[in-house]
Formats: structure tokens, C-alpha cells, sequence
């Protein structure tokens, strides 16, 4: 880059460019953020502590983070399924099934809740056979988890796809002629081709599981110290007026999410070095 | 670089026998029978969708196969996956694992096999030596140039001391200078480890440099099979005379002098028309018939002239009822045009301009042993005449013979040279008769609109036409992708001790036909009447075709007429026995 970074493209001016990125993370993201970070400060030091190490609230960091990391797992591996159907498999129905992928994306989060809550109450048609065999989803944690995967699954199911169709057949079948059983080379070929991908799935479907409020708040039941997750817990705070107590709580997420998020990166792009030194 | 000795310690050969494969029913590889021997190079040849390719990954076990067997140093693999075949394959763009670094791309085949660490190092070593890429082993492929990328995966493919080499096409993504670099690498490697290799290309340039053998494919058959110099100057079939280098295929006749360019006398019974291959850099040209030092062939006007360096290459235009078949397909303008090539001394001796008539010679020609020189619609007038000429079947096959189609609308007093083509229907069983009392080795009968098949009988109830029968049927089922069955019909009445010595019969047909003519047929027998078998065998399939071999034009039977005159029609191709004298002057 000794010419500086200024190269010619198609988009105007890099000065422009910049400047626009700038302006619009400023006002859109950083600004907000900021504010929401000055309204916490107005607490004293001892009333942010105690917010923060509420006990209600700590639990619903646990449930908020721990149903956010299962889900998302369960999303990797299920999206993973479905994407490697979707791309390997010729089937009827399949362009149908791909364009059902995205209906969480569209669907408004409140009707994916409702309609959750409906099909796992105690009385619903999943809920009754699950309560025969002693299982109960909905007003539990478990549900929590239920309404995430299902918010999370087309993250998942779109990072790995693009990726997935890059990967050679060409590539298995040099693995096999090599002596390679099956699972060697999912393992060894075809896993390690996706694994930037699928992280990028898993990250995408962590952050908005962290943050989901509509889907969950129907089907988790609220119950304080069980199924309450922490941004239910910021409404309840600003029902109360309580902007400050909301604020804080909102500032140990973001800081959390950020931490979270940030150390997924890391790994991936520790990953991901390898490839990406070889270029292309 | 002397070989370690273990690299050498396991040898195998590559027995192909009948395989078929087929997709959407229709035969990407027909029955394929071959052999490559312990340490031979063998490189498939072929343009491309003629099937070679999917010949190799068949014999890696990455494509099943349909019908016939693999076997590798005398095991049968058929049925066995490509990870327990124990086969190096080399792919065209390299398909090395890119997350992996040079090392454990190599190393790859012996991890998966629990090869211990140690050894593993050793033996990558030792590869890296032999493919010339000391040091390089923590690189990543993608830091790797082409050339050097397809080394890596030619390392890799012998990790495992694979019994065989399986090369498709690995040199067609480089550019020239490294591509012949890294086929001397590869030739040399394959003499150190003596190990049986199949390379696939489209490149015959490729194919002299490398191979012991080459196998020439096309249309999902291997058409001929054996040393580059033997392929180049006695090739066999059409084909391969015109694929592996260039050649002018001429009608010629075969005379008492030998073979004869100049158009047979009127009179008396034709001579044998041949098809004989004349390569360019063979033609003399001369100012005039007399001044032609070899066999002279005609007259002919030069065309056009090209300038290459050492060679001028030129095109003469030839009578276009001369010895150059028009090549259908060619504008009809320009007629026959023969390709022509001359050393700097012949350009010298005999200097040409554009527009210039000349006198045309052949230094040396090569007859190719096919039955089937050219065809001759027989028709009472032009229109029907015209139909038998434009069925899809005769088309396509004069076509891909690149061969004369005439046509004669009376019958003269002799059968026309080459294979005359009649119409079936009413009154054909007495023409066909007519026509194999009066010359006719073998002759096609063609209902309208004949299609071209995809499944040919060949039926051959008379021993002494058998061989005969089976030229033809070779020399036609080369120019068209169908399968070959041979069919024996029994009386039903027939004992069992004499059934299973029809069957015995029947596959030492199969076997000679395979042997001494490159045909490869299924066999199957029928118990029952002649007539009746072999009409429900047309009728089974749809487009089918009949060859169909006799004793003698008297012999030619009563039952025959059904098939050439009856209700269902199929193109039929008769072949007479050689022996059978035709009745002198009528």
C-alpha cells in the first residue's frame, strides 16, 4: 500500500465514503450508545453495583446467555444439516423448503412467540404429548431455548450455505480415492472448508438471541428468578420508571455482548488465518 | 535418482472386461474391454464427451458402473468403494486440500490410514524428493504455482503406494513450457516406480510423449488401442486415421497393381472399393500425370496456401466425383478438398500459386481394413430416392464416415461399389436378391425416415458369414453409439445337452468378434422360430436394428421377405459370405 490507501473504485471518492461510514455509526449506533451509558452513570457507583448483582438480575444474565449459547449451538449443528440437504440433495420441494428458511427473518417476533406458546402449552398439541412424557417446554427455560433456535435457525442455515456450495465435490473424491472413510472426510475436508462460515452462523444467531424479547416473553412465562430474561427485565424496569436501574442493565449487556462477540471474532479470524494468508 | 526399493515393492495390472456405463440410458462408456500391464504407461485418448474420463473414475471406483468388471491386479473391484481400491488419482485441478499445507496434503492418505508419525515424515520426504519439491513442505497449495500444486498432487496420489496411477487429464490447466516440464517429471516417475498408469487427455501431442500404448475413445467406445507408431501409420478405423494426426480419406479400388485411384471401367463386375488413408505430408504434387513419380490420383486445383515454417500447407480441390469423399458437413462448395503438405525441397522442386491445376500423387497409403466404403441409393426416381438419403440413419453415418453418398436411379448391370442402400416395402426381398447375385458384399435396407438406433441385433445363422458379418457390424456400430447383441435362435425342440453347447458357441463368437475386430457384443439366445424370434426382438425395442449375415444370395430364405416387406420395419443390414461367388455376366 504505498501509494496510500486511496485506490480507485466504483464508489466515490474515499472521503466521502469514510466520512459517510463514520456519520452513520455515529448517529445510529455510538450515539445511542452513549446516551445509554451517561443515563447509567447517573447512578452512584453502590446503586449500579447493587442493580447489577440483583439477584433476579444475575439470574437473568444465566438464562439470557446460557439459552442464547445453547440455541445457538443446536442452530450450528441442525443449520448445518439443513444447509448441506438444501445444497447436496436434489429433492421435491426443496425450493419451497429454502424459502421457508427465512420466515423467522420476516415473521414479526410477537407471532413466532404466540404461535410457540400456542403449539407447547400445557393444553397445545406438541405441549399435551410432551407433558404425557413428563417434559414441559413452555413457561420453563427449556422454552426460552425452543424460541431461539427458532429465531436463530436462518442465520445459521445462510452463513453455511454459500459455503458449503464452494466446497469441490472434486475434493471428497480425492479424499476417498486416498482411503478416506465417510466421516474422515466430513471431518477432515468438508468441516474445516465450513467452519469459518459456521462460526459466522453461530455468532449471528448468539447476538440475536442475547437480544431477542418478542418471541420469548410469550412462551418463557416471566416467572421471576426462573424464566425471566434480562430484557424483559429492562422493561419491567422502565414500566417502573426506573430509567436509570434500565440503563444500567442495558450497559452490563452491552458490555457482556460485546465482550462475547468480540472473542468469537478473535477465534475466528485466528481460524481463519491460515486461508486467509494464502489469499483468495 | 535411484528408487528407494519399497516404493516399488507392490506392482498390479487393470483388467477391464465389458464395461458399460450409461447415463439416462444412454451408453457414456459401451462396453469397454482392456488391459494395461504392470508398469505400462496407458494414456486414453479421446475429444471430449467420448468418455474417457468417466472410464477412469470408473476404474477408481468414484463412478459405478452398469454392467462388466473391474479388476485390479487380479482382483475384482467391482462392487468395492474407491478408499479400498488402493488407486492414485490425480485430478485436472489438482483438488488439493487447501486448508492443509503441502505436508499434510501428502501425508493424508497414510493419517487417515493410522500410519504413525514418524513413518509418515519419511515417506513425505521421500515423495517431496521425487516430485522436486524439496522444502516445501509447510507451504500452503495456494502459495504453490500451477505446476507446482499438481506435483503436490501427484505426491499425495502416491502416499499410499496405490497399485495403479489414475491421471484425468492433469496437465490441461497449465500453460505449455510447464506442462512439458512436468511431463517428463511424470514420465519419469512412472518408469522409477513402475507402476501401471492410465493418463486421460484430449492432447495427442500429450499422448505420443507419454504413452507405451495409447487407447483411442469416441462416442463412449475405445475405438483402437496400441503403440503411438503402429496407431499413427496402420490405424484401423476412420477415426482414429483422422484423429491422431490429419489425413485425407480416399475412395480407392483394389486392382491386380494394387490399389487404384482412377474410376473402375463400366464394364464387368466393380473391383472392391477400399478406404484408403492418405496423410498430407504422403502427397506429390506435379505439373502433370506423367511427371508423378508415385501413385497417381487425379487432377486437382490448389485452393489455398498456408505458410508454417518449415512445411507449406495447402488445400487442392479435387473432381468431386473423384477420390476424395466430400466431406459431408464441409460447405458443398468447396467439394473435395485435399490436405497437402510440402517440405521446403518439394517446394522448391515444384513451385505452386493459388488457382494452379496440378497433378495429385500418393507416395504411401494405408488401407483400413472397414467393410464399408461408401454408400449408393438405389431408387426408381429422384423423390424416393431423396428420402432414403435424408433418413437420419444414412445421413449420420455417411456423415461420421466421411464418406460418398451417390445415387444411381437405375439398376445398371451390376450392384454398385461400396454398400448399396435400398428401401424396404413391397418388392425389396427380389431387389435385395438381385443386388447380392450381382456383386454386392453387403447392402442396408432402410425403411423412411430411418432413425439412427441405439440397440443393434446382429444375427448370423450362417457360419461361413459370421466373420464377415461381424466386420461390418464393427466397422458400423463405431459410428453409432448403440449396443451390440448377438443373438443365436434355436429350434425350440433343441435337447439340453446341445443348449449349453449353442451357449459355448455363442461366446466364442463373442470372443473372436472381440478379438479380431474390436467388437464387443452381449449375447443372448432365443428358442423358437427364426421368423417369429426375430421380429418380437425388433419389436422389443424402439429404434432397433437388424444385421443380419447369409450364406449365399440362393440361400437368402423365404422368411426373409417378412422382415423386408412385412408390417414392422427396421433398418437391416445384410452381409453376404464372402465365399459366395456372385453368378457371372447376367
Amino acid at each position: 500500500m504505498a501509494g496510500g490507501f486511496r485506490k480507485p473504485s466504483v464508489l466515490p471518492g474515499f472521503g466521502l465514503t469514510l466520512g459517510f461510514t463514520t456519520f452513520f455509526l455515529s448517529a445510529l449506533v455510538l450515539l445511542p450508545l452513549a446516551a445509554l451509558v451517561l443515563k447509567a452513570t447517573a447512578l452512584t457507583w453502590s446503586e449500579f453495583v447493587a442493580v447489577l448483582l440483583d439477584e433476579r438480575a444475575v439470574a437473568s444474565y444465566r438464562l439470557t446467555f446460557g439459552a442464547a449459547f445453547l440455541a445457538a449451538f443446536v442452530n450450528a449443528v441442525f443449520g448445518f444439516v439443513v444447509a448441506w440437504s438444501l445444497v447436496r440433495y436434489d429433492f421435491p420441494g426443496r425450493r419451497l423448503v429454502d424459502a421457508f428458511i427465512d420466515l423467522p427473518f420476516a415473521l414479526p417476533t410477537a407471532v413466532s412467540g404466540i404461535a410457540l406458546a400456542t403449539v407447547f402449552s400445557p393444553s397445545g398439541w406438541l405441549g399435551q404429548k410432551l407433558a404425557l412424557a413428563g417434559v414441559q417446554v413452555a413457561y420453563t427455560w427449556v422454552g426460552v431455548v425452543v424460541a431461539l433456535i427458532l429465531i436463530g435457525l436462518p442465520f445459521v442455515v445462510r452463513s453455511v450455505q454459500p459455503a458449503l456450495v464452494e466446497v469441490q465435490r472434486e475434493l471428497e473424491d480425492a479424499a476417498e480415492t486416498l482411503g478416506a472413510r465417510p466421516w474422515q472426510v466430513f471431518q477432515r475436508i468438508i468441516l474445516p472448508a465450513v467452519l469459518p462460515a459456521l462460526l459466522t452462523g453461530f455468532t449471528l444467531a448468539f447476538a440475536r438471541g442475547i437480544g431477542e424479547y418478542g418471541s420469548v416473553v410469550f412462551i418463557s412465562g416471566n416467572l421471576p428468578m426462573k424464566t425471566e430474561i434480562t430484557p424483559l427485565l429492562i422493561v419491567i424496569k422502565l414500566e417502573q420508571y426506573d430509567y436509570n436501574g434500565a440503563a444500567a442493565l442495558g450497559f452490563i449487556m452491552l458490555v457482556m455482548s460485546f465482550v462475547m462477540l468480540f472473542a468469537i471474532n478473535l477465534v475466528q479470524t485466528w481460524g481463519r488465518r491460515r486461508q486467509v494468508a494464502s489469499g483468495r | 535418482m535411484n528408487p528407494p526399493t519399497h516404493l516399488r515393492a507392490r506392482f498390479m495390472s487393470i483388467a477391464l472386461d465389458q464395461v458399460t456405463k450409461r447415463y439416462q440410458s444412454i451408453p457414456v462408456v459401451n462396453d469397454v474391454s482392456l488391459k494395461v500391464e504392470q508398469g505400462e504407461f496407458l494414456v486414453l485418448l479421446g475429444p471430449s464427451g467420448s468418455g474417457k474420463s468417466t472410464l477412469l473414475r470408473a476404474i477408481a471406483g468414484l463412478t459405478e458402473i452398469d454392467h462388466g468388471r473391474v479388476s485390479l491386479h487380479g482382483r475384482d473391484v467391482t462392487g468395492v468403494s474407491a478408499r479400498d481400491r488402493e488407486v492414485g488419482f490425480v485430478f485436472q485441478h489438482y483438488a488439493l486440500f487447501r486448508h492443509m499445507t503441502v505436508a499434510n496434503n501428502i501425508e493424508f492418505a497414510l493419517r487417515v490410514r493410522g500410519v504413525r508419525a514418524a513413518e509418515r515424515r519419511a515417506r513425505r520426504t521421500e515423495l517431496l524428493r521425487l516430485v522436486a519439491l524439496e522444502g516445501m513442505d509447510d507451504r500452503l497449495p495456494t502459495e504453490l504455482s500451477g505446476g507446482q500444486q499438481q506435483r503436490v498432487a501427484v505426491a499425495r496420489a502416491l502416499a499410499h503406494r496405490p497399485q495403479v496411477l489414475l491421471m484425468d487429464e492433469p496437465f490441461g490447466a497449465l500453460d505449455a513450457k510447464i506442462r512439458e516440464e512436468l511431463r517428463r517429471t511424470i514420465r519419469q516417475i512412472q518408469r522409477e516406480l513402475g507402476i501401471a498408469t492410465i493418463l486421460v487427455t484430449h492432447d495427442q501431442e500429450e499422448a505420443f510423449a507419454l504413452a507405451d500404448r495409447i487407447g483411442v475413445m469416441h462416442q463412449g467406445r475405445l475405438l483402437e488401442c496400441g503403440p503411438p507408431d503402429d496407431l499413427y501409420t496402420r490405424p484401423a478405423t476412420r477415426f482414429v486415421a483422422t484423429f491422431l494426426g490429419a489425413a485425407n480419406l480416399m475412395l480407392g479400388y483394389r486392382t491386380g497393381e494394387g490399389i487404384r485411384f482412377a474410376a473402375p471401367s463400366a464394364s464387368g463386375l466393380p473391383p472392391r472399393e477400399v478406404v484408403a488413408v492418405l496423410r498430407p505430408e504422403e502427397v506429390e504434387l506435379a505439373a502433370d500425370a506423367d511427371d508423378v513419380r508415385s501413385n497417381f490420383v487425379g487432377y486437382g486445383q490448389v485452393q489455398e496456401i498456408l505458410f508454417a515454417g518449415a512445411v507449406e500447407r495447402l488445400r487442392v480441390q479435387m473432381p468431386e466425383d473423384g477420390p476424395v469423399p466430400v466431406a459431408p458437413g464441409r460447405d458443398d462448395a468447396l467439394g473435395a478438398v485435399l490436405e497437402v503438405s510440402r517440405t521446403l525441397p518439394e517446394q522448391r522442386e515444384f513451385p505452386v500459386g493459388v488457382g494452379r491445376r496440378v497433378a495429385v500423387g500418393a507416395r504411401r497409403t494405408h488401407v483400413l481394413p472397414t467393410p464399408i466404403s461408401s454408400f449408393t441409393v438405389v431408387a426408381d426416381d429422384p423423390a424416393r430416392a431423396r428420402v432414403l438419403r435424408e433418413s437420419p440413419l444414412l445421413s449420420t453415418l455417411t456423415a461420421r464416415m466421411q464418406t460418398r453418398l451417390n445415387v444411381r436411379l437405375e439398376r445398371g448391370s451390376a450392384a454398385p461399389p461400396g454398400m448399396p442402400v435400398l428401401a424396404t416395402g413391397p418388392g425389396s426381398a427380389q431387389a435385395v436378391q438381385w443386388h447380392l447375385e450381382h456383386g454386392a458384399e453387403h447392402l442396408l435396407c432402410l425403411p423412411t425416415a430411418a432413425g439412427v438406433p441405439d440397440r443393434v441385433v446382429i444375427f448370423a445363422p450362417d457360419t461361413e458369414a459370421r466373420r464377415s458379418t461381424f466386420a461390418v457390424a464393427a466397422s458400423l456400430l463405431r459410428h453409432i453409439p448403440a449396443e451390440a447383441i448377438y443373438l443365436s435362435i434355436r429350434p425350440s425342440g433343441t435337447p439340453e445337452t446341445d443348449r449349453t453347447d449353442s451357449m459355448r458357441q455363442l461366446l466364442d463368437a463373442r470372443s473372436g468378434a472381440l478379438a479380431e475386430h474390436g467388437l464387443d457384443m452381449r449375447t443372448e439366445v432365443r428358442f423358437g422360430d427364426v421368423s417369429t424370434e426375430l421380429l418380437r426382438e425388433m419389436l422389443a425395442h424402439e429404434p432397433s436394428m437388424l444385421v443380419i449375415g447369409v450364406g449365399s444370395a440362393a440361400a437368402v430364405p423365404a422368411w426373409f421377405a417378412q422382415l423386408l416387406e412385412g408390417a414392422v420395419q427396421r433398418p437391416i443390414l445384410i452381409v453376404q459370405a464372402p465365399g459366395a461367388e456372385p453368378s457371372a455376366e447376367s
